[in-house]
């Protein structure tokens, strides 16, 4: 999948899946709340315990399809793995796991070293599990009403708004744009295709301007005084829904306390 | 009279003088077709009519008063005047559908309530409703545009113009806009102003034909005399509707003894070709 495949499968993925039309107040502060538990656990126990219900949420209430939601893992993933083996190799103190002789030192590969990167591995997993559910549950429409009530500042959400509008549209175009440049024979060597890529930013930005104008006056013919108004019509949240949440929220903090000395080696 | 033009002209900063001294009145009701080559003026003299542009010189007239440019008649001329542009990409900026119809009737001032039912029937007339959740990018171009032309219907104007409103369109997406225009316009008396520069739209839809060129009113009227002259069309290079250059062609070269005006619509054809048929019947007879 490319990137820009990827975004579109996200995009559609949020305004299809299953949850869709579920309350985004109960959604975010799921998915919210979950976040912050599980970054705040100290051991790995309860991040993981947040993968996997976010899994579970994901793939069987939402109906994500399973090779988008793990596609989502794989960049993330790989950055993590490295930043952990040098977390496991190069960091930790007291006392040492492996000595590794060398010629003017020895290198020790700490216990706490493993341990930190261990749980931080999981730790990361389970955030990014808590996003995911969101962005692919969650439309931006939705996520800007949201923002409004809890008195976001306007300017921040009109601009989420547009940025979101726009950034599909110029997807298009740019696609139009690089077919057009193909279709004339753009020749595929080094230097003739940087210059390819200098005239389509070129021509993609007075494209911007240019359409920025437009918009303007497009929305000032349908009454636009300076401020985007938002229809807020989402259903309200059932309480209960909350409530589960909550209660489950306690539950996985306690689990914190308990599980504070649960390490890996 | 809904709008009245008097000697205005527009000049560009550049320099490019777009209208030159048009004048003419848009009565209620009417179903009015602005019809012009590519760079004739004719977005130029739309944008004039919401006050978009000013004119570098003459007079416009909306609902008899002279067009005021101060901020709340502007907003009052646009509750009534609604505008769809000729590109839906640049109208439609909200994340989805129902938010984007949502945006005129909430500058409006409406109550959420009022709001969510004109949102509601918009989308229905123009037969939307099932995309009200789905962001723009998800639609093809003519379900972009009735969604531009259901933003537009929320705010339940008195006067719709659209910039050419079937450009890119197929055939059928063309027919869905016209038939949806003209039920507007015998439904609820919208008065209707459209751009194009597609002929054979024309004797579709419009009863009063306004032909531009380079900026200048060449002729206006009822499309079947219009196109009767077709020394003008050729003139200002347009050309006359297919079924009419048939026509034409059939009385110039043929010498069949076709009715001035000639025939527009598939109906009129008909209708001539049958008498046509008749006539040579009865002249066998003798
Ligand atoms: N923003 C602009 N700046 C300068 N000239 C313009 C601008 N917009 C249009 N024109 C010129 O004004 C004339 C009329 O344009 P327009 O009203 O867009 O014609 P139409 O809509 O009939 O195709 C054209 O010659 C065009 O090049
Ligand atoms: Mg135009």
């Amino acid at each position: 999948m490319s990137h820009s495949d990827l975004y579109a499968e996200v995009d559609r993925s949020a305004y299809t899946n299953a949850l869709a039309k579920n309350s985004p107040i109960t959604k975010t502060f799921f998915a919210l709340s979950a976040l912050a538990i599980g970054v705040s656990a100290q051991s790995f126990v309860v991040p993981i315990i947040v993968f996997i219900l976010c899994t579970c949420l994901s793939l069987g209430f939402a109906k994500v399809k399973p090779r988008l939601y793990l596609g989502l893992f794989v960049y993330p993933t790989l950055m993590l793995i490295l930043s952990c083996i040098i977390l496991a190799l190069f960091f930790g103190s007291g006392q040492s796991l492996i000595d590794i002789p060398l010629p003017w030192t020895t290198w020790a590969i700490y216990k706490s070293g493993i341990s930190i990167s261990v749980n931080t591995f999981f730790r990361v997993e389970g955030a990014l599990s808590c996003l995911f559910f969101l962005v692919l549950t969650t439309s931006i429409n939705d996520l800007c009403v949201l923002l409004r009530r809890i008195h976001m500042p306007q300017v921040m959400v009109e601009m989420s708004m547009m940025i979101y509008r726009y950034i599909f549209l110029f997807l298009e175009i740019t696609e139009k744009m690089i077919l057009a440049q193909k279709l004339r024979l753009r020749r595929s060597g080094w230097l003739s295709s940087i210059r390819s890529l200098a005239m389509l930013i070129g021509s993609l930005f007075i494209r911007t301007l240019d359409q920025g104008e437009r918009t303007l006056v497009a929305m000032t013919a349908r009454g636009y005084g300076g401020e985007i108004r938002i229809l807020d019509d989402f259903p309200a949240p059932r309480k209960i829904a909350l409530l589960g949440i909550a209660f489950f929220d306690v539950l996985l903090i306690v689990l914190i306390f308990l599980t504070l000395n649960i390490g890996v080696v | 009279m809904i709008f009245k033009l008097e000697n205005l002209s527009y000049r560009y900063s550049d320099g490019t003088l777009a209208l030159s001294e048009v004048s003419l009145s848009f009565a209620r009701g009417e179903r009015i077709a602005l019809l012009g080559t590519n760079g004739s003026g004719k977005t130029t003299l739309l944008n004039h009519l919401i006050g978009i542009l000013k004119p570098s010189s003459g007079n416009i007239y909306f609902d008899d008063k002279p067009l005021a440019y101060d901020a709340k008649s502007l907003q009052n001329l646009r509750k009534r005047v609604g505008f769809v542009f000729q590109d839906p990409n640049d109208q439609l900026f909200a994340p989805t559908v129902k938010q984007d119809v949502a945006f005129g009737p909430l500058n409006l001032g409406q109550t959420p309530e009022q709001v969510k039912k004109m949102v509601d029937e918009a989308l229905e007339t123009v037969g939307m409703s099932e995309f009200k959740e789905k962001p723009p990018h998800f639609l093809s171009l003519g379900q972009k545009k009735r969604v531009a032309l259901a933003g537009v219907l929320a705010m339940q104007p008195e006067v719709i113009i659209m910039d050419e409103p079937t450009s890119n369109l197929d055939p059928r997406g063309t027919s869905e806009i016209l038939r949806l225009l003209l039920q507007l316009n015998k439904g609820k008396g919208i008065t209707l102003i459209l751009a194009t520069h597609d002929v054979d739209m024309v004797p579709l839809f419009a009863n009063k034909l306004y032909i531009l060129n380079k900026g200048k009113l060449v002729a206006h009227g009822e499309p079947k005399q219009i196109f009767s002259d077709t020394e003008l069309i050729r003139q200002v290079n347009l050309r006359s509707p297919r079924l009419t250059h048939l026509f034409e062609v059939l009385n110039k070269k043929n010498k069949l003894p076709i009715d001035e005006p000639l025939p527009l619509t598939i109906g009129e054809a008909r209708k001539e070709i049958l008498r046509l048929i008749e006539l040579s019947k009865n002249q066998k007879k003798i």
